[in-house]
C-alpha cells in the first residue's frame, strides 16, 4: 500500500527529516519516483593501485522501472596508494550507466558502461613530456547486493578499453581493474 | 541442452592437458632458446667476469673502477658488449659482464627459473670482487638488470658488503610498456609462450619464445621493486644513482623514471634522471638492431662517456 507521502506543504526541516527517514522504509522506497545512491567506491587495478572515492548514482522510476542508473564518480590514488606513500597521484572522473537486472530482488547482477577523463600527477617538469591525460572507456559486470535498510553492496569486475604504454597514453591506466561501492539510496 | 558437469570436467582437462604441451617451434640452429647455442660466458667465463679474468689483480688493478654490467630480461652479456669493448679501448675502468641465471642456456632453464635466481649472479660476482680486494665497484643495469640491482638495494643483500659506489640504469623496467602483461596470470597458461621478433643479428643472443611462467616471475619482480619504491628505498650513504630513460620505449614504460625519482632517496637527495630522445629499449644496445640513425650512435657515445666519467667521479 503507498502512503501520501506528499511533503509539499511540510515545514522544510520535517521535509528534510522525512527525505532522510523515508528510505529506512523499503517498502515506501519503491513507491517513489526518484532515487539517488550517494556513498563510496574502492577500487584496485589488477597489478597496480588502489584507486578510492565517491560515487553518485540516480534513477527514476519511470525509466526502465528504476533498472537504470546514471552516475558520476571520483576515484583518485590520492585516497588509495598514493596515501602516504610514493604512488603516482592520480584521478579518475567517471559518468557511468548502469542496468540492474533482477528487478527488485536481493541479488542484482549489474553491467555499467564508464566513460570519462584520466589525469596523472607528473610532480616534475622533466616528466611533463611523458603522456599523462586520457579519454576513460571502460565496461563492468557485477553484482549488487540490496539489504532491508537502504544500504547497496555493489563488487564488479571492469576492463579498460583504454589503456596507456607510455608513449600515446598514460602509463598508469591499466586493463582490468575491480571495485566495490557501497551506497546509501534515498528515495524521493 | 544443459551442459552437463562430465562435459564441462572433459572441457577443462582438454584445457589444461593442450595449455601444458604448448611449446615452441624453436630451431636448434639459430635459436638461444635450443640446445646448441649458449651465452659464450658459460664456456669462457674468462673473458666476460672480472673475477675469473684476474684470479691475482695488481694494485693498480685493483683502484681502477669496476662496472658489473647486467642485462635484460630474455637477452644475454651480449647487450653490453658493446660498452665492454668501448670501455677496454679507452682503458679507464674494468669491466664483468654478468649473464642472469636462466639466461644464455636454453627454453626450459629459462621457463623454470625465478627472479631470484635470475638475480643470483649479479650478488656473486659482486662479491667475489669484494672480496678479492676491488676498491671501486659500480652496477650498471639495463633494462630488467637495472630492476634486479634496486631489489638487491632495496632488500638488503648487499648490506655487509662494501657500497657501491655508484648505480647507472639503461632503461629500467618498473612499469611494461605492454600492460598486458599484468594479465599473464590468465592468458599466459593458455598461451603458453610468447614469440618475440628479433632481427636477425639478434638471433642466438636473445631467447625469442618467452614462456609464461618467465613472464609472471617478471611481473612479480616488477610488483615487487614497484611497492618497495612506493615505500621508499633509500642507498647507502654516497652511494648516487643515474638513470637514463628512452622517451618512446615498447618495451619498459618511460612512466618507471618518474616511480624511481619518486621512490629513491640518495644521501644527495634525489637520483639524476635523464629523458633520452630514442625510440629504442635499451639504447646503448645498437648492433642487434637493423635500422640504427646516427642520432642513435651519438647518443650511445655520449651515455658511454658520461658513464665513464661518473666512474671516475667527475
Amino acid at each position: 500500500m503507498q502512503r501520501d507521502l506528499n511533503i509539499k506543504h511540510r515545514h522544510p526541516l520535517c521535509s528534510i527529516l522525512l527525505v532522510l527517514w523515508m528510505p529506512l522504509w523499503p517498502g515506501m522506497v519503491w513507491a517513489q519516483s526518484h532515487e539517488i545512491n550517494v556513498g563510496v567506491r574502492l577500487q584496485k587495478s589488477l597489478h597496480l593501485y588502489w584507486e578510492n572515492g565517491f560515487t553518485l548514482h540516480y534513477a527514476h522510476t519511470g525509466v526502465l522501472r528504476g533498472d537504470l542508473h546514471a552516475g558520476l564518480t571520483y576515484a583518485t590514488s590520492r585516497w588509495g596508494s598514493a596515501w602516504h606513500s610514493n604512488a603516482i597521484r592520480q584521478d579518475q572522473y567517471l559518468l557511468s550507466g548502469t542496468y540492474y537486472f533482477r528487478h527488485e530482488k536481493r541479488w542484482q547482477p549489474f553491467i555499467r558502461a564508464n566513460t570519462g577523463y584520466f589525469w596523472a600527477d607528473m610532480e616534475e617538469a622533466i616528466f611533463e613530456v611523458l603522456p599523462h591525460q586520457s579519454l576513460l572507456l571502460s565496461a563492468e559486470c557485477g553484482i549488487r547486493l540490496r539489504f532491508r535498510t537502504p544500504l547497496r553492496v555493489a563488487p564488479s569486475l571492469g576492463y579498460n578499453f583504454i589503456t596507456g604504454d607510455g608513449i600515446s597514453g598514460p602509463g598508469t591506466l591499466y586493463p582490468i581493474f575491480y571495485q566495490i561501492t557501497m551506497t546509501y539510496a534515498f528515495a524521493f | 541442452m544443459p551442459l552437463h558437469f562430465k562435459t564441462l570436467g572433459f572441457i577443462a582437462l582438454l584445457w589444461l592437458t593442450t595449455a601444458c604441451n604448448l611449446s615452441p617451434d624453436i630451431d636448434d640452429a639459430i635459436d638461444l632458446d635450443g640446445t646448441q647455442i649458449y651465452d659464450p660466458s658459460l664456456a669462457h667465463p674468462e673473458q666476460y667476469l672480472l673475477s675469473y679474468q684476474h684470479p691475482a689483480p695488481t694494485s693498480d688493478q685493483l683502484n681502477l673502477p669496476v662496472a658489473i654490467t647486467v642485462h635484460g630480461f630474455s637477452a644475454s652479456t651480449w647487450e653490453w658488449d658493446e660498452f665492454c669493448q668501448w670501455s677496454h679501448d679507452r682503458g679507464q675502468l674494468l669491466t664483468s659482464q654478468v649473464l642472469l641465471g636462466g639466461h644464455g642456456i636454453d627454453y626450459q632453464a629459462f621457463k623454470t627459473a625465478s627472479w631470484g635466481e635470475w638475480q643470483r649472479p649479479i650478488l656473486e660476482e659482486y662479491q667475489r670482487l669484494e672480496a678479492m680486494g676491488y676498491k671501486h665497484l659500480y652496477l650498471a643495469g639495463s633494462s630488467t638488470g637495472a630492476t634486479l640491482i634496486l631489489e638487491l638495494m632495496a632488500s638488503g643483500k648487499l648490506a655487509g658488503s662494501q657500497r657501491p659506489e655508484s648505480i647507472i640504469m639503461i632503461d629500467p623496467i618498473i612499469i611494461p610498456s605492454n600492460k598486458f602483461l599484468s594479465l599473464v596470470g590468465f592468458v599466459g597458461p593458455i598461451m603458453g609462450f610468447v614469440e618475440t621478433p628479433l632481427d636477425e643479428a639478434e638471433n642466438g643472443h636473445y631467447y625469442k619464445y618467452r614462456p609464461h611462467e618467465a613472464l609472471n616471475q617478471l611481473l612479480r619482480l616488477t610488483d615487487r621493486v614497484r611497492h618497495d619504491l612506493e615505500d621508499d628505498i633509500t642507498l647507502p650513504p654516497g652511494t648516487t644513482l643515474t638513470v637514463y630513460k628512452s622517451l618512446r620505449d615498447a618495451s619498459a614504460d618511460p612512466v618507471s623514471a618518474l616511480l624511481l625519482y619518486k621512490g629513491i632517496s640518495t644521501s644527495a637527495g634525489k637520483p639524476t634522471v635523464k629523458m633520452v630522445d630514442s625510440d629504442l629499449h635499451v639504447f646503448t644496445y645498437l648492433k642487434g638492431s637493423n635500422n640504427v640513425s646516427e642520432h642513435d650512435k651519438t647518443l650511445q657515445n655520449q651515455t658511454f662517456m658520461e658513464m665513464e666519467a661518473i666512474m671516475h667521479g667527475r
